[in-house]
């Protein structure tokens, strides 16, 4: 993870085997021939795998896992260079390669501009507003005084996590849909008979769900602060109060800069999954009434390549998504290592 | 370490046991059967193998088919259902024409034109019948799939206008309520077929409004016209139609042999302002935006609708609810005009039944499905069984009679659980010579016959027409899918904030749309045309 790290310990490697040899030399001014020969560096990797090498075995599962379920089907994405359809031969003597014209195709829909426009737009703000509401709950959290509080509001706020996406949708709409909770509070209190229309505003849908998706996931992405946070050095605190820090100014200067690594690299991550809103929830909550902004790539890919049968299609708009979502992560850790001289590579 | 082993014991013998059950369940369920066939069938159906039909098809050809299923939901789900091991076709495919040619140009799914040797009936009717034999083929000329052909003529009018006359009846009553000026009415006017101006409805609907109808104490929670938009049936065309635009779902429609989209037409914009003024009032609620039919349905029972669009009343009102409501007539114009519009609802569909090149035996299980064709087991594939009940058991005149006593059961309910759909062949000929009418459906003919079919949009003298089953090259398929799906979404997308939107829609808005997508328009229309010219030449004179 770091790379300053990983340059530094070969470096202070030799520098110690360097002391070692003038040691010895300088016992008898003569070399000794009992002192450890120097190694080369495959000998130091198989003496090293020799006795530590049994740790490897615990990245063994993630590592199939990987290879198994992330790399192994992204030969699927010839698929958009093809004319494929289900039972197909992927790469074979009766595959119908058709070079860019599924791209053609994507790039020719009169509403691709809008589609891209509405992706990026909804993964932007939900982005903004997702992704500084954990850190924020992660500090106010940890610093407070009483355990048992802390523990009740962590469970308060992680637990709407487990709730499915339909039944979300459900609450939602039992909520802000037509008839609904709001409409009926607006009816009584002599609002229009119609109500708020919630669900069949455009300008409604992006507040909607991405409120509606923090709610259910910010609690659940603060557990890796709080995890964070709880490595903090507790007589850096001490210090500090002894400085006549004040909590807020300890929260800025002590747990902040603590957790900022982890910040770094889960914004990068998350920059790097920036255009990848999934279809369902967008799906369950679309009406023909906010079509204009709920309508997405995802749900492109799902309407017009899945249940259109055109796989080709919709391999390749989910392809041009990914390799936007590859720029951004690429620009995103530039970024960061220039300006936070934190990064992935 | 005692109580571990006790419970790994169990669980290994609990799993032996499954595997045991399991493979005798395999091995005891290995009745003789020819063909496995793949249906799409939800739970509340019954096991196509018990179903009589079926078990006399089975004598009748000496052909036994085994019956495996999946949800509609499982079928979704799955992007190959062709690639299924084991089975030999699949019925309700509901393949659209691009899987169908898709499938059949890679050989994957049989053509069926390869078979008709052995396939009489269906031979008979693509040789009597050139529109349905265009409508089922590919962009090679072949055909793909089975069709399922119901003809009855109900499906291009899929909207009746109901009204409550026992609200309109307390308007006329009630001291403390009137009836709208400019409209009058006694009890004696309202039965089936009243007549009312558009402006007149309007009037009602608003009294509707202001006023504690159902005398629950609340004046917030009467609605007082309901529909689904966009829905197949039950939908708000035919109220955009009175504006003397031949209005469907898809805003299009063939008149005057030309494929037209209504959403060019200038009063098209003003039927869209209007009903966005409906909305402001409160006299179309925007729930009929978002609820879906069964939302409709279920909300309707109690009688909480002044007035609704839907092809019947039974299936959205309670029984206690029936009598409440009466047929209003196509609401007239300002010219004293009526219109309504055709919908696109095929009569013809493709894609009921495909059979796989996996098959072994082509010819013997399109030989059976042939038999489908036949008027008899037609009538009992679409409405359940003689011995369920379906029918009467005797014929009369040489007509299958249909039975409508049916117990506490709704007839919906027996058809839903007792008929399996798909490969049918009724036609006006089978309707006359073979198979008697529901009376349900029978009623709702000869309402449609009586209060809508006359008031179709026309021309001169040419009529609305609904757009047939096309038959589309390669390269339109392709065209179509990517234009058409933009178009109707923006249109989808521009109607509904139109009229929800709390404000009269602007011409600026209007005219931005058809500029926007006027490439898509003006492609989707002579695609369309060209496919409709051939379909025209390919069929005429006969």
């Amino acid at each position: 993870m770091n790379n300053d790290m990983a340059v530094v310990e070969p470096d202070g490697g030799e520098a110690q085997a360097d002391l070692v040899e003038q040691a010895y030399e300088s016992l008898d001014g003569k070399p000794d021939l009992q002192k450890p020969q120097p190694q080369t560096k495959w000998e130091k990797w198989k003496d090293n795998f020799k006795r530590k090498g049994w740790v490897l075995v615990f990245i063994l599962p993630a590592l199939i896992y990987i290879i198994i379920f992330c790399y192994v089907p992204m030969y699927g994405i010839l698929v958009a260079f093809q004319d494929y359809m289900p039972g197909d031969q992927i790469i074979g003597s009766s595959t119908a390669w058709i070079g860019f014209d599924n791209f053609k195709t994507f790039f020719s829909n009169p509403n691709f501009g809008t589609y891209f426009l509405n992706t990026f737009v909804l993964c932007i703000l939900g982005f903004i507003v997702g992704f500084p509401l954990p850190i924020i709950v992660a500090l106010l959290l940890n610093s407070l005084r009483s355990k048992k509080v802390k523990k009740g509001l962590q469970v308060l706020y992680y637990a709407p996590h487990f709730i499915s996406l339909v039944v979300l949708v459900g609450m939602l709409k039992l909520i802000f849909g037509s008839d609904g909770l709001l409409d009926q509070l607006s009816i009584k209190m002599g609002g229009d008979v119609n109500g708020l229309k919630l669900f069949l505003s455009p300008e409604a849908f992006r507040p909607l769900f991405i409120f509606s998706g923090n709610w259910q996931d910010f609690g659940w992405s603060a557990i890796i602060y709080l995890a964070a946070l709880s490595g903090v050095d507790p007589s850096l605190h001490e210090a500090a109060k002894v400085d006549g820090a004040s909590r807020f100014r300890r929260i800025f200067s002590v747990d902040l800069p603590a957790i900022l690594p982890t910040i770094v690299m889960l914004m990068i991550l998350s920059v790097g999954n920036l255009m990848s809103c999934g279809y369902e929830k967008v799906l369950l909550m679309q009406t023909n009434g906010n079509l204009e902004t709920s309508e997405i790539l995802s749900t492109y890919v799902y309407t017009f390549g899945l249940v259109g049968g055109q796989y080709g299609v919709g391999t390749a708009a989910g392809l041009f998504n990914s390799v936007i979502n590859v720029a951004l992560l690429v620009i995103a850790n530039f970024t960061s290592k220039k300006l936070a001289k934190q990064s992935m590579w | 370490m005692k109580k571990a082993i006790i419970g790994i014991s169990a669980a290994v013998i609990w799993l032996i046991c499954v595997i045991l059950f399991a493979v005798a369940a395999k091995s005891g369920s290995g009745a003789e059967h020819q063909f496995t066939v793949l249906t799409v069938k939800e739970d509340a159906v019954k096991d196509y193998n018990t179903m009589p039909v079926f078990k006399q098809l089975a004598e009748d050809t000496g052909i036994e088919v085994h019956w495996i299923y999946n949800t509609s939901t499982q079928y979704s789900n799955n992007t190959d259902p062709v690639g299924i091991k084991g089975i030999d076709a699949i019925y309700h495919s509901g393949f659209s024409n691009l899987k169908l040619y898709d499938y059949g140009r890679r050989g994957r799914i049989v053509a069926i034109d390869d078979y008709l040797r052995v396939m009489p009936n269906f031979s008979k009717i693509l040789k009597e019948r050139p529109d349905i034999q265009e409508a089922l083929k590919s962009p090679d000329g072949h055909i793909y799939s089975l069709p399922r052909v119901e003809e009855m003529g109900l499906k291009a009018y899929p909207n009746m206008l109901y009204l409550n006359k026992k609200w309109v009846e307390k308007l006329i009553n009630d001291s403390d309520k009137e009836l709208p000026a400019g409209v009058s009415l006694t009890a004696a006017d309202l039965v089936d077929g009243l007549d009312l101006s558009r402006n007149q409805f309007k009037a009602i609907l608003q009294k509707f409004n202001e006023y504690d109808m159902d005398g629950d104490g609340s004046t917030n929670n009467e609605v007082p016209l309901a529909f689904v938009s966009g829905n197949w049936q039950g939908n708000e065309s035919d109220l955009i139609a009175s504006f003397g635009v031949p209005e469907n779902r898809e805003h299009k429609t063939i008149v005057d042999g030309k494929i037209t989209f209504t959403v060019e037409d200038e009063k098209w914009f003003t039927a869209v302002c209007e009903l966005a003024d409906w909305n402001q009032k409160g006299l179309i609620r925007s729930s009929s935006f978002t609820q879906t039919d069964s939302d409709f349905l279920a909300r309707g029972q109690d009688g909480r609708y002044g007035s609704f669009y839907w092809w019947e009343k039974d299936t959205v009102l309670d029984k206690t609810k029936r009598d409440d409501y009466i047929i209003v007539l196509p609401l007239k114009d300002d010219d004293g005009n009526r219109y309504v519009g055709v919908s696109n609802e095929l009569e013809v569909e493709k894609g009921a039944c495909v059979v796989l090149d996996a098959c072994e035996d082509k010819e013997g299980l399109l030989s059976y499905f042939d038999k489908f064709f036949e008027p008899d087991y037609s009538a009992q594939l679409n409405y359940g069984s003689i011995q369920s009940g379906a029918f009467l058991s005797q014929k009369v005149n040489g007509k299958l009679i249909p039975n409508d006593n049916h117990g506490e059961q709704s007839a919906d309910d027996f058809r839903m659980k007792n008929a399996p759909y798909g490969v049918v062949y009724l036609t006006k000929e089978v309707w006359e010579n073979n198979v008697q009418m529901e009376t349900r459906a029978s009623l709702r003919l000869e309402n449609i016959d009586k209060y809508v079919k006359p008031y179709t949009f026309k021309v001169a003298d040419s009529f609305a027409t609904s757009i047939p089953n096309l038959n589309y090259t390669q390269e339109e398929l392709i065209s179509l899918n990517t234009y058409e799906s933009s178009l109707s979404n923006n249109i989808a997308s521009w109607f509904a904030t139109s009229i929800t939107g709390g404000a009269t829609p602007t011409r600026e808005s209007w005219q931005n749309l058809l500029t926007t997508n006027k490439n898509s328009l003006d492609t989707v229309k002579s695609i369309n045309q060209a496919a409709y010219d051939r379909y025209v030449a390919a069929t005429q004179g006969n």
